[in-house]
């Protein structure tokens, strides 16, 4: 994992007990988490343990835990890539044991985060079907074809999740080819599985 | 057997083959499962001799005696002693079929092994990583929307979602370092700002969810930065020989000097339009500006161009904001009028006005021209002027010597003396001071060219030094990238023997071994033993033949004797002869039943291994084929015939 120089320099401050005892370590990171995670913008330094450090050298203490915590869910690292990455940046054992305990108990909401920063396709959720029996229509006196009306029910997650639903109607053999078609990506999906 | 079997079948499953669970040992195998398998071990051991054989056995029966034949002269190349031939795959028994199968697994490549040092690449790692998560996916039922928990939310439906969308962040750097001593008060401010006012970043954008997009965009452009910027380092600033500050103000410098060019260039005064001749004088303007802070720091300069544009805003602002007021003043008295008038009123002025600023602008551009004009014959009269003095000084030189010699011409024949002396000393003293320079000179010399040899040296030390620092900075990416490389391979080698099989240990294969070995020991004391024994029985009965032979003949000389003389011993020796024939005959009967004995196991031995062979299967197999054979070929006379006919 590579830090750049501003976020090296934030950590090792962070991990300096001149500048930061142990709770108020603690209290950074607790924020540093939260205020990733919490959608609330104000207040992110209400906590009364870092009232009496300097603004400034809070802010890019923040700065550099928040990229840093980032970049290590980004990059799915574990503890042994953690550890070794804050031990170059001097952090003691007490502090990365104190910040991978938090990383553990945060990493799967954390990879919500990141994972919904995503454009999707619509997902289909339901699909309902009904057979037609065209007997004559305007122009033809005898017609006397099926048709499938095919709804699939969709769920949009761009912009929350909002359902929709897909309309299409298709003959017998464009529907057999249309399942044909979904097994195939299945059993490509299983042959997938088993490289 | 099994043992054998069971790790053959192993090694032919890794070779490709694919034999089915419910097959547990050779015996099992059919013919197809017989050709597959050698065939894959062959393509396996040697390519361009397994290539040209297919996997699979034929229909034809002539097709398939073939491709029998040709895989017997495979492995015959190959170096199997056994006999082999067609009837090995087709007809095959269950011992040969084995010897065949251990030669061929022995002679397998142990590639398997040295593949295993490399690190897989990256594109095998993730292909892994995606089909172990694809798998587990699909290990997972779908579920309706309405009935999902949590743990199928991840992958089963797509929850919110949002595009990525960074935006610019405020961060508080450098804080330890007020690196410049002018930007010092700038600094003080700066960190003011930084402590009271800066919002934390994750409050800085606007949506909560564009926080994280904006913190790695912002990350992964100061890395790209500074790995730009040690590239650069490496490939040019350091054969440049300045510190890295210098080397960046150089190249500012420059930069700057490139774009004041280019902007010159594009901004050459063209009085087209109004309002270009403006633009363009508020470009040259900020050329200047530019221009006067090449040296202060780059934000400085951002700062004056603010500062000009907004005095350029300004100081016009005013102006025209007072036309404004002074047109809104006349207007308002008549603004009881009717808007009709006003808006005529309106148009005629707007027409005077714009007449007037026409006017204003010719009259402008006239007096541009009559400006230029003045200043090129300004010009002309300075560098005229200028000239003009040059002639009046040398003028007044030549007029000054020609006065001294009209002075000199009364007295002319001591003056001439006079002058010739002081000619002649002013030679000496110039060849005085020629010789004291050349004195002078000579040392000045050897140590300009010492320094400058020595100056070279310390050149050619420094660009040698510099080749060493070039070659160290490779050497140390490489180690790194080494070291980069083991550490994933190590990692990787790890996670293998984690999902590797703890049950199949190495130590029961070990004791298994060893244990076989014990046994083999055992039974080879047993066979010495044995052997002895048989060494010791064949010496007694040597023996014991021996002394018989010898008590016989003392026997029989001793009776042979008597018997000449006595009726009753001559009795006794001839029943004494015909003991001993009796008995010789039985031992020959006794011999001839052990040699028996010895033929009857040999021949059930064979017996046993024949029907091992399957033989009167294959011979029905034969038969049959022999038959499908006279069809083959007697539908392919007919065909010759219909194709004759």
């Amino acid at each position: 994992m590579e830090l750049s120089d501003s976020v090296a320099k934030g950590l090792q401050t962070l991990a300096d007990p001149a500048y930061l005892g142990l709770h108020h370590f603690t209290a950074l990171i607790e924020v540093a988490f939260r205020s990733l995670l919490s959608s609330r913008a104000d207040g992110v330094f209400d906590h009364p343990d870092l009232k009496i450090i300097d603004q400034a050298l809070l802010k890019h203490c923040h700065v550099a835990a928040t990229t840093f915590i980032l970049e290590a869910v980004k990059q799915n690292a574990d503890k042994s890539t953690i550890s070794s990455c804050l031990e170059e940046v001097k952090f003691d054992t007490e502090r990365s044991d104190a910040f991978y305990t938090a990383y553990q108990k945060n990493k799967t909401s954390l990879e919500n985060l990141l994972s919904s920063i995503d454009g999707c396709p619509p997902h289909v959720t339901d699909a309902s079907w009904r057979l037609d029996y065209c007997i004559k229509n305007g122009h033809v006196h005898k017609v006397n074809q099926p048709s499938y009306l095919i709804s699939f029910s969709t769920q949009n997650g761009e912009n929350g999740a909002t359902s929709s639903e897909v309309n299409f109607s298709c003959t017998l053999e464009q529907l057999q080819d249309l399942v044909a078609k979904l097994k195939d990506a299945g059993k490509t999906m299983e042959r997938a599985s088993q490289l | 057997m099994e043992e054998v079997d069971r790790i053959l079948i192993h090694s032919l499953r890794q070779t490709g083959t694919d034999i089915d669970d419910d097959v547990q040992s050779i015996k099992q195998f059919s013919s197809e499962l017989i050709v597959e398998a050698v065939v894959r071990c062959l393509r396996v051991i040697d390519p361009t001799l397994g290539n040209g054989l297919s996997p699979s056995l034929p229909p034809g029966m002539s097709a398939r005696f073939r491709v029998g034949m040709s895989l017997a002269q495979a492995c015959q190349d190959l170096g199997y002693k056994g006999e082999s031939g067609y009837q090995t795959f087709l007809y095959s028994n269950e011992p040969e079929i084995r010897s065949l199968l251990m030669f061929l697994v022995e002679k397998l490549p142990r590639e398997s092994a040295e593949a295993l040092d490399q690190p897989a690449g990256k594109s095998a790692l993730l292909q892994k990583a995606i089909a172990a998560q694809i798998k587990t996916q699909l290990a997972l039922p779908w579920l309706p929307p309405s009935c999902r928990l949590s743990l199928h939310c991840k992958t089963q439906s797509s929850g919110p979602c949002h595009s990525f969308h960074a935006m610019q962040l405020s961060l508080p750097y450098s804080l330890k370092a007020p690196t410049k001593k002018q930007a010092k008060g700038r600094c003080n401010f700066v960190k003011e700002y930084w402590r009271e006012y800066l919002l934390p970043v994750t409050s800085q954008p606007s949506h909560h969810a564009s926080v994280p997009a904006s913190l790695l965009e912002n990350h992964a452009s100061e890395l790209s930065a500074a790995q730009e910027w040690e590239s650069e380092w490496n490939s040019q600033g350091l054969l440049s020989r300045l510190t890295p500050e210098e080397y960046c103000s150089r190249k500012r410098a420059r930069l700057q000097k490139r774009i004041e060019e280019q902007l010159r260039a594009a901004t050459q005064p063209r009085p087209d339009t109004h309002s270009t001749t403006r633009s363009t004088s508020d470009l040259t303007d900020l050329l200047n500006s530019f221009g006067g802070t090449t040296t202060g720091v780059d934000i400085l300069a951002k700062g004056t161009r603010f500062t000009h544009s907004e005095k350029f805003t300004f100081t016009q602002e005013p102006e025209k904001a007072a036309q404004q007021m002074a047109a809104a003043a006349s207007i308002l008295p008549s603004s009881h009028q009717s808007e009709e008038d006003l808006k005529a009123k309106q148009e005629v002025e707007i027409s005077a006005l714009q007449e007037q600023l026409q006017q204003l602008s010719v009259q402008m551009e006239e007096v541009g021209g009559d400006i230029r004009q003045l200043t090129v014959s300004i010009h002309q009269v300075s560098d005229e002027l200028k000239r003009r003095e040059l002639s009046n000084s040398e003028k007044e030189d030549t007029v000054r010597v020609k006065k001294q010699t009209i002075n000199l011409l009364p007295d002319a024949e001591n003056n001439l003396v006079k002058l010739q002396s002081l000619v002649e000393a002013s030679a000496k003293r110039v060849v005085y001071l020629a010789s004291q320079w050349e004195k002078h000179r000579a040392p000045l010399i050897d140590e300009h060219r010492r320094l400058k040899e020595l100056c070279s040296n310390r050149e050619m030390e420094s660009s040698r030094k510099l080749c060493e620092i070039k070659d160290l900075h490779d050497k140390i990416r490489q180690s790194a990238e080494e070291a980069k490389k083991k550490e994933s391979l190590y990692k990787q080698l790890i996670a293998e023997y984690d999902t590797l099989p703890k049950d199949v240990s190495r130590s029961a294969y070990t004791m298994r071994i060893l244990e076989i070995i014990s046994n083999i020991k055992k039974q080879k004391e047993e066979i010495t033993k044995i052997l002895s024994d048989t060494k010791e029985l064949q010496k007694e009965i040597n023996g014991l033949t021996g002394k018989l032979d010898r008590t016989f003949a003392v026997t029989d000389e001793l009776v042979f004797k008597d018997a000449k003389k006595d009726e009753s011993v001559r009795k006794s020796y001839k029943y004494l002869a015909a003991l001993h024939e009796n008995c010789t005959q039985l031992i020959q009967t006794i011999e001839d039943t052990g040699t028996i004995m010895r033929e009857i196991r040999d021949l059930e031995e064979q017996i046993e291994t024949e029907h091992g062979k399957k033989t009167v299967s294959n011979l029905e197999k034969i038969l049959e084929d022999y038959k499908a054979i006279r069809q083959e070929n007697s539908a392919l006379a007919a065909k010759i015939r219909e194709g004759q006919v």
